[in-house]
């Protein structure tokens, strides 16, 4: 797994607020270094590296929602626009995380599932429900592939980390 | 259930230093809230959420180690990093055990026996994958670790 990308230009002494606006693109950008490899559904290390990427960026953003998010009580609509759309890019960065997870998890089983019968000393019969695993999660390891890809085209053809960067950037200090 | 430290909206003009000792003492009293849990080991969960919570500790503290003196800061990085690594092993395991049982029903009878095979042995290494998770608890007990963290991290200069 990939370190963590140090992160420059913290402020200690200045608002946690301030220090949102230099932590939290650098956890995006830390996001988008995997990018180059993930269209091949070969590059298991890389898809699994942009997944814990992910969720560096994910706890960071929660340890900043406060920046982003106008506290209910003070507010007589439950919510701001900002909240809104704090929340939104917070659910697209959980839903990559998750979808990422299930890849890597059909990948860890396919390498426990071949390295066991590799070792295993069953009998042919015994093989047998092994083998239909090893099929069942091949498939859904390529379903679960396609379905990120097709996320994250997506994400692409919208513009997704401009704006997630742009929206990050504008917290009034 | 491992959930996120909650953060006063009054932190937000708060320095950082003194929002990071707050979250970072926070988030490790959680960790080891889990801890007595995880040693019993007959509830996965509790593994599963020092894990969660040993992650977010190292979000935070990656996030805001400029805050702190790097010597000491290191040394306490590095045994929070190795609470993720062992236990990651151990859920790594619980995870795998689970997925392979549910599993189970959808198969023939014939194919089934091999998969119980291999739930019997995923056990056998969750109890050796357990080991060194003790070993690792039973050290950082008897180093006073959770004094010396809580003192380094919830002082203020």
């Amino acid at each position: 797994m990939a370190k963590a990308h140090k992160i420059s230009g913290v402020k200690p002494l200045s608002s946690y607020r301030e220090n949102a606006r230099i932590i939290l693109p650098q956890k995006v950008e830390e996001v988008y270094t995997w990018e180059p490899f993930i269209r091949d559904p070969a590059r298991r290390e890389e898809l699994h590296n942009m997944r814990i990427s992910i969720k560096r960026l994910r706890y960071t953003m929660e340890l900043f929602r406060v920046v982003y998010e106008f506290p209910k009580e003070y507010s007589k609509e439950g919510g701001t626009a900002d909240d809104k759309r704090f929340a939104e890019f917070l659910a697209v960065i959980v839903d990559l995380q998750e979808i990422l997870g299930d890849i890597h998890d059909c990948d860890v089983v396919l390498q426990v599932l071949t390295d066991y019968t590799h070792q295993s000393a069953s009998s042919a019969t015994r093989k047998d429900g092994i083998d239909r695993l090893i099929d069942q999660t091949r498939e859904t390891r390529k379903a679960d592939y396609e379905k990120f890809l097709e996320k994250w085209e997506h994400l692409s053809t919208i513009d997704f980390k401009r704006k997630l960067l742009s929206f990050l950037v504008t917290v009034p200090i | 259930m491992a959930a996120e430290v909650k953060i006063e909206a009054s932190a937000s003009d708060e320095t950082l230093e003194t929002c990071a000792r707050e979250i970072i003492v926070n988030y490790f009293h959680e960790m080891m809230s889990y801890k007595d849990g995880a040693k019993d080991g007959r509830d996965i969960e509790f593994v599963h959420d020092m894990r969660v919570t040993s992650r977010r500790l190292r979000a935070a503290m990656d996030n805001f180690a400029d805050c702190f003196p790097k010597k000491l800061f290191r040394k306490h990085y590095k045994k929070v990093k190795a609470i993720t690594r062992t236990m990651g092993a151990v859920r790594d395991l619980d995870v795998l055990i689970n997925r392979f049982q549910k599993t189970l029903k959808t198969l023939s009878e014939a194919e089934q026996a091999g998969i119980k095979e291999l739930i019997e042995h995923l056990h056998r290494e969750r109890e050796e994958a357990r080991k060194p998770m003790l070993t690792l608890f039973r050290q950082l007990e008897e180093t006073g670790f959770e004094t010396k963290f809580l003192e380094f991290f919830g002082r203020r200069t």
